[in-house]
């Protein structure tokens, strides 16, 4: 490294020419969940106490069931940008970096889906 | 892993303290980080005496007194002693500044003094920016036009000018950079705070024909994202500008023209 | 010698010491040429002192009235007391414009007016119809940081022609032959200190003026006048070292400077009566007179009693009554320096000032094309080979006795270009250098070997302060017979402290107490040529008021003064004519009359 041009590093691989989609993105997640947390958090607070039933009743209902659905896609897809940033600002060990990414997609994916697939069954009855 | 503590031979240790000067009474302590790759040590904070009695008001008053009087080895960069040259940026009580234009009442107790953070230090207070000034070359901070050049100079509306207010007057002190965690993590890809500001001054330039060429250089994750809208430079500017309001910008623009 | 100090070579057509304005112009226009161009520089280029001008630029760009450079020409030849080269000032004046509109182009952010044109304010001594119209708007703003954006402007545009820079290289010694031609310069790095032998058929000082040779002065730490003091060392003369500028508003204290465009926007002085006294030094000009004429007056009025403050030692620079909008829009920078420096709200308060020396109108003697020339077998313009200045470095002279504000800035840009035009037709690309002498650095290494490992009674800073408080006592704005005389002895016995210094700092790696013991070395030489061509000046003209002889002797005295150093025989004294011939047939010689503002 000491023997290159500063310029040379600095340069690097050059611009990725993409990154707004990234952080766009994760703007507009960040604004979604706010209504959708306030939602569901005030639906949660509805049914405390009350019977499991109940609680399968109304998660069922179209208007819950979409918003939990957008709840989790929104929330798992910010989770996922989110920690990809945290993961690439601390972590500089290429190999633990790309484990970590990997890891943090695979678990967004799979739980977030997971999750979704849940509401799902609710909502169409299965 | 990011490095959250200093490497073995970077803790810093107990310096020497240097005796008051005969007759001093109203005096104002310094702590100063000394480190030289001459001896082999580990970095030293070595305390001093400046007898406000006999100095100017600033620190660098204080800081040129010591090296007068006391101890001729300290080393630091100094210049145009008014703020505009951006040689004297230090840490100064745990904010990157210009010790020219920082009184010592300013601060209240010990004036305590490192080289700026999270950039190899040279000797003392002299860190090494070449990495920052190889970023300023790389956003080609001149006017870049195709439009055939009028015989006298180009136009640009009293408007128009105004939008370089506030960007054009950074002194490249590089204070923000290395205030900002963003840059202390990711120096090596990230452009930092004042280099945006720099590209920006650039974008934003009626008289640039390059804006669309400049966004797609800083269109990258690492370059222009590692902002997370820390803040930290706009607090630390000695000359009140805000690197944090150019980036916005700047992302601004990036959605703008999708 | 050379053993103890290895030195790395290095080969370039060009080599330029410097990267204030001058120097990177210089550089610019030698890379865009096609020459092998290196800039050494002991500070990061935008650190250079260029970075601190405020005001302006002059250019007779006519934008804000009519204008031509034939005024502009007038009024620097008037600012000068004449004994500024004609030749040079007209190349100088007429060259102007365009050198601004190049700065344009090359992005520099200048204010503008309604119509989208480069904002030009009145400045001291600008007038129209060759001293009979009203005040000219001539100089070229950037708000009030005309010099910061020139600087970063000019540093980018040579990032733009990848320049080879040397940053944070401190140049210790012209490597001159046998025939006194230049050969090279030899520079230590400061952050491994290991020693630079740059080979170049042309070296170009753009090392700046040496105001630090006084206590109190605008100029930077960093202005120690290093190109000077390489040139005394190598036998070459300084010109016209008797001359120089106080600007008349330095921040009272602090010594920052509070630009001339203050009183070009409206602004005005007032001294302890509340009196604007400048209306009966200067009826015509008033404020507005130039640097040398305000900064005479409210010294007189201090000594008469008429100060402001509780000591009556200083005056006051009002501009509350102006409009705080065009304040904050025109002046942004004075009005944070005051509150900085002086902790004044110039909304509301005035600003307290004094006569501060701000620049060197002496410097290595040049012509207008930069060409560094000696008095040599009776040619007073003999061209020294291989060396070139450019700057407050040189003297073309275009300042001649007084400089008129804002044409600093124009020169460095004017004659940095001039340098690299002159440079393109003397130089051969790719040209072989003939080998040195072996021992043709021992004298510059002896130099630094013995700084280096200096253990005398008296400190650098100790000398240093004692040199420029000599200076600052006996070198004023006002001279008498008496003072300068106890000022050349009390000067020649700082410098003969020199033999006795003490350096504490042994390191190689960022010796910053070497360098200054270095820089310390290039100032008494200057600061004692100073004072002897100060002394020696038995008349008055421009910035040397010389009170046993108030009147300008042209008869005597229309000359400019060499000085030569040597360590061993002291001072040599020489003169050179002033140019009486302009360079084209478009204007005559400007015949010397009587300098009234």
């Amino acid at each position: 490294m000491g023997m290159r041009a500063p310029l040379k590093n600095v340069r690097g691989l050059g611009s990725a020419k993409e990154g707004t989609t990234h952080w766009w993105h994760q703007k507009v997640t960040a604004i979604a969940l706010i209504p959708l947390f306030l939602i569901a958090i005030g639906c949660f607070i509805s049914l405390v106490g009350a019977d499991y039933t109940h609680v399968r009743y109304v998660l069922g209902q179209p208007f819950i069931s979409i918003v939990m659905l957008l709840l989790i896609v929104a929330m798992f897809y910010h989770l996922k940008l989110g920690m990809q940033v945290v993961i690439e600002d601390y972590i500089h060990t290429e190999s633990t970096k790309v484990f970590l990414l990997l890891l943090n997609s695979f678990f967004c994916a799979i739980v977030g889906l997971s999750a979704a697939l849940a509401i799902l069954k609710l909502a169409l009855g299965g | 892993m990011v490095e959250l503590t200093l490497p073995k031979n970077s803790r810093v240790g107990t310096g020497k303290t240097h005796p008051k000067t005969d007759g001093a009474t109203n005096t104002k302590t310094f702590n100063v980080y000394r480190w030289s790759p001459d001896d082999n040590q580990n970095p030293a904070i070595d305390t001093y005496y400046v007898d406000l009695d006999t100095c100017g008001p600033m620190i660098l008053d204080g800081l040129i007194k010591i090296k007068n009087e006391i101890d001729p080895t300290l080393t630091f960069r100094r210049s145009c002693r008014e703020g505009i040259c951006g040689s004297c940026a230090m840490n100064i009580n745990g904010t990157n500044t210009l010790a020219c234009t920082t009184g010592m009442d300013e601060v209240d107790g010990d004036i305590n003094i490192y080289p700026l953070p999270h950039q190899p230090v040279v000797k003392d207070l002299v860190p090494d920016l070449t990495n920052f000034y190889a970023q300023y070359a790389s956003i080609k901070p001149w006017l870049q036009a195709e439009t055939p050049s009028p015989s006298k100079e180009r136009l640009q509306s009293k408007e128009d000018r105004e939008k370089l207010d506030g960007l054009y007057e950074c002194i490249l002190c590089a204070c923000c950079s290395t205030s900002c965690p963003s840059y202390w993590w990711n120096s090596d890809r990230f452009l930092g705070p004042a280099i945006l500001l720099q590209a920006y001054r650039w974008i934003i330039d009626s008289r640039d024909e390059h804006t669309g060429e400049r966004l797609d250089n800083l269109e990258d994750p690492f370059r222009l994202y590692r902002c997370h809208t820390i803040m930290n430079c706009a607090n630390t500017c000695p000359k009140g500008l805000n690197p944090a309001k150019a980036i916005a910008e700047i992302k601004k623009m990036m959605v703008e023209r999708r | 010698m050379s053993e103890a100090y290895p030195i790395t070579e290095h080969k370039y057509d060009v080599v330029v010491v410097g990267a204030g304005g001058a120097g990177l112009r210089a550089t610019m226009g030698m890379a865009a040429a096609g020459l092998k161009t290196a800039a050494i520089t002991k500070v990061f280029p935008t650190r250079s002192h260029t970075v601190a001008a405020q005001g302006g630029i002059s250019a007779s760009l006519g934008n804000m009235g009519e204008d031509n450079w034939q005024w502009h020409m007038y009024d620097t030849v008037k600012g000068s007391d004449w004994l500024g080269d004609q030749d040079a000032i007209e190349y100088m004046c007429r060259e102007a414009p365009a050198s601004v509109l190049e700065l344009e182009q090359f992005g520099m952010p200048f204010s503008r007016t309604e119509e989208g044109k480069i904002y030009q304010r009145a400045f001291g001594g600008m007038t129209t119809e060759f001293g009979e119209g009203p005040a000219a708007q001539r100089t070229c703003a950037a708000a009030d940081r005309t010099g910061h954006a020139m600087l970063h402007t000019l540093y980018s545009q040579s990032l733009k022609h990848d320049t080879e820079f040397f940053i944070e290289y401190f140049a210790l010694d012209l490597i001159m032959d046998k025939d006194g031609s230049c050969k090279g310069v030899l520079c230590l790095c400061l952050e491994d200190g290991t020693l630079h032998l740059f080979r170049a058929h042309m070296v170009v000082l753009a090392t700046g003026g040496y105001g630090r040779t006084f206590f109190s002065c605008t100029s930077a730490h960093t202005c120690t006048g290093d190109g000077g003091g390489m040139v005394l060392r190598a036998g070459l003369p300084l010109q016209d070292m008797e001359f120089i500028q106080f600007h008349p508003t330095g921040i009272y204290g602090a010594g920052c400077l509070i630009t001339e465009g203050v009183r070009g926007e409206g602004g005005f002085l007032v001294n302890g009566e509340g009196e604007r006294f400048m209306e009966r030094y200067a009826p015509h000009a008033k404020d507005l007179a130039s640097r040398d004429v305000v900064s005479r007056s409210m010294t007189i009025e201090i000594r008469e009693g008429r100060g402001v403050g509780p000591r009556k030692d200083h005056i006051y620079l009002h501009l509350d009554h102006l409009d705080p909008a065009m304040i904050d829009e025109r002046l942004p920078g004075i009005s944070e320096s005051a509150r900085i420096f002086a902790g004044v709200d110039v909304h509301k308060e005035p600003i307290p000032v004094l006569p501060t020396v701000h620049y060197n109108m002496g410097g290595i003697p040049t012509n207008y094309h930069a060409e560094v020339v000696d008095l040599k077998d009776g040619n007073p313009d003999s061209v020294v080979p291989g060396l070139m200045a450019v700057g407050e470095a040189a003297c073309v002279s275009v300042h001649g006795a007084n400089r008129l504000g804002s044409n600093s800035l124009i020169d460095l840009v004017v004659f940095g270009r001039a340098a690299a035009l002159r440079a393109k037709e003397v130089v051969t690309p790719g040209a072989a250098h003939a080998p040195l002498p072996a021992d043709a650095c021992d004298e510059a290494l002896g130099r630094l070997d013995k700084f280096r490992n200096a253990n005398g009674s008296s400190s650098t800073a100790t000398i240093r302060d004692n040199m420029q408080r000599v200076m600052q006592d006996d070198c004023a704005v006002f001279r008498t017979s008496k003072t300068l005389a106890e000022g050349v002895e009390k000067i020649n016995k700082v410098w003969e402290q020199m033999p006795d210094i003490k350096t504490t700092d042994r390191s190689l790696v960022w010796n910053s107490d070497l360098v200054e013991t270095l820089e310390l070395d290039n100032l008494i030489r200057q600061a004692v040529v100073s004072m002897t061509a100060a002394e020696n000046r038995k008349e008055s003209r421009g910035a040397h008021a010389h009170e046993d002889f108030p009147d300008r002797d042209d008869k005597n005295w229309m000359k400019h003064t060499l000085t030569y150093h040597s360590d061993k025989d002291g001072v040599k004294l020489d003169y050179r004519p002033v140019h009486d011939y302009t360079l084209t047939e478009e204007i005559d010689y400007i015949k010397p009359k009587a300098r009234v503002y």
